[in-house]
């Protein structure tokens, strides 16, 4: 009978717990003021999340990663871009674990890291409303799209699956019945806005 | 009746229709918009998703101006609702210091919310001079005006009402359905058209199901996706109409095609078929 050695088992050097520990899950809890730990892992976060099936980390398995501390497989998932924040899970959840919550919390905590996106233009898009927004006060959308659709990796991808020509095309429609405004509005606001933005080290 | 107003970005852009619907229904209620002066962007899903700071400081901006106007505030915007009550609650707890002083007795109404009080059905009933008892139509909230609860108080959360009761006000044929609050896919469009595509089209597809004429939203994303989507589709054309349009239509005889020629999913056909244009 062939046994098998634990030791040397395929499965011997499966991580169990991330390389920084509970320390991962100490701080989120801390941050966020969600009881983590509470996921008795029901998968109903996951049976209410309309994208879960573009994700490669299902909402439980969110929450199981932040309590083994994995933050590395975290950070470079699609999952915190995708995520849409419309709070199903959190609505849901028998035990009140603000996931949408955990998940927000995770893509802040990528895009103040040095991390590259696995959503590069999710990410991206967010970036430029930003930039945007302190420009003007307020978000014009012909502006903003005009911005992103700028950005380098951004036209590329545009322009190789075709979606310029069907953006510039709505783009004519919208304008035909008097839904962009060329010239955005100005707030009088904007020099509080950058000083905001600096104190709070955005952008 | 006085209130404050935030209009919130999209209304002096794609979302102009749904301005100047929601000036018209106002004053035929006697109700002054008060619009906040100055006022900024609330941050939307950006500043939530890159920096909770952010999110709870740009909205508090607006608040401010608010509060100092003693007025309540309405909004028509889903998100700019949440981000405003977002920030409130924030605030309430002291997580974030912002550089103004926000007092967190403003109360926030979104839109549809105030309009559905039982005395403001009335005034909207009596106000109705045309019946819209022709058309069949269903609600569609979206997350961001319903969900979570904790944040937006709303407590019929998983078969909001609000529009409802106005379409009922209005005379119209509204019926329950079960997509009322599913994600229309919201910004994600941008960056990942198939995401939108593939949860706008089941959304369409489940309300071409129950036979209506039309959807009512009161969301400008919203509106956005579910009308822009249908671009080339070969399915049953589904206008997709702010609420205030609809009381527009119920209140006033149409004014030129500015009313509805706005839309891309022309509602006009259907308008006419009904004898409402
Ligand atoms: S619904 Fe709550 S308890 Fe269930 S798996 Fe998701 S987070 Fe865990
Ligand atoms: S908030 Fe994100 S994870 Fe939660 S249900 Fe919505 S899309 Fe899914």
């Amino acid at each position: 009978m062939k046994t098998t050695d634990p030791a040397t088992a395929p499965d011997a050097d499966r991580k169990v717990i991330g390389e920084s520990g509970s320390l991962f899950l100490a701080r989120l809890q801390g941050e966020t003021g969600v009881n983590v730990g509470a996921c008795y892992q029901c998968e109903r976060c996951t049976n209410a999340c309309p994208v879960a099936g573009y994700m490669d980390l299902k909402p439980h398995q969110v929450i199981r990663y932040t309590q083994l501390g994995w933050r590395h497989e975290l950070m470079h998932s699609v999952t915190i871009w995708v995520c849409l924040s419309c709070e199903m899970c959190t609505t849901y959840c028998p035990n009140e674990i603000d996931v949408a919550e955990v998940i927000n919390h995770l893509r802040n905590m990528a895009a103040r890291s040095t991390i590259e996106p696995r959503e590069k233009d999710l990410a991206e898009f967010h970036h430029v409303f930003l930039h945007e927004l302190q420009r003007f006060g307020r978000v014009n959308e012909l502006w903003l799209m005009a911005a992103y659709n700028r950005r380098l990796g951004v036209l590329k991808n545009k322009l190789r699956d075709g979606s310029l020509v069907e953006d510039l095309r709505l783009g004519i429609k919208l304008w035909r019945r008097g839904r962009l405004r060329l010239v955005p509005h100005r707030s009088r606001a904007i020099q509080e806005i950058r000083r905001l933005y600096r104190k709070k080290g955005v952008l | 009746m006085r209130l404050s107003f935030y209009p919130g970005c999209s209304l002096e852009g794609m979302a102009n229709n749904y301005g100047r619907s929601i000036t018209h229904a106002f004053s035929d209620l006697d109700i002054e918009l008060v619009e906040i002066e100055d006022w900024s962007c609330c941050g939307a899903t950006a500043a939530h998703s890159l920096s909770e700071a952010m999110a709870v400081a740009l909205p508090a901006r607006n608040l401010a101006a608010a509060d100092s106007m003693g007025l309540d505030l309405v909004t028509p915007c889903a998100m700019c609702f949440n981000r405003l009550r977002f920030s409130q609650q924030a605030l309430e707890r002291e997580i974030y210091d912002v550089p103004w002083q926000v007092s967190g007795e403003l109360r926030v109404h979104d839109m549809t919310r105030y309009m559905a009080s039982e005395a403001m059905l009335q005034r909207i009933a009596e106000r109705v001079e045309r019946p819209l008892g022709d058309l069949r139509v269903i609600c569609y909230y979206g997350c961001q005006m319903v969900r979570p609860p904790k944040i937006t108080g709303y407590t019929d959360f998983e078969n909001p009402q609000t529009m409802d009761r106005i379409m009922q006000a209005l005379g119209t044929r509204v019926r329950d359905w079960s997509y009322k609050s599913t994600c229309c896919g919201a910004s994600i469009g941008i960056g990942r058209r198939d995401i939108r595509d593939s949860l706008s089209h089941r959304i369409l597809d489940k309300a071409r199901q129950t036979g209506t004429d039309a959807i009512v939203v009161s969301c400008p994303l919203c509106q956005a996706n579910l009308d822009t989507v249908q671009e080339g589709s070969p399915r049953r054309p589904l206008p997709v109409f702010y609420f205030t349009e609809l009381m527009q239509l119920a209140f006033r005889e149409p004014a030129g095609d500015d009313w509805f020629g706005t839309h891309i999913t022309d509602p006009r056909p259907l308008l006419r078929a009904r004898g409402l244009i």
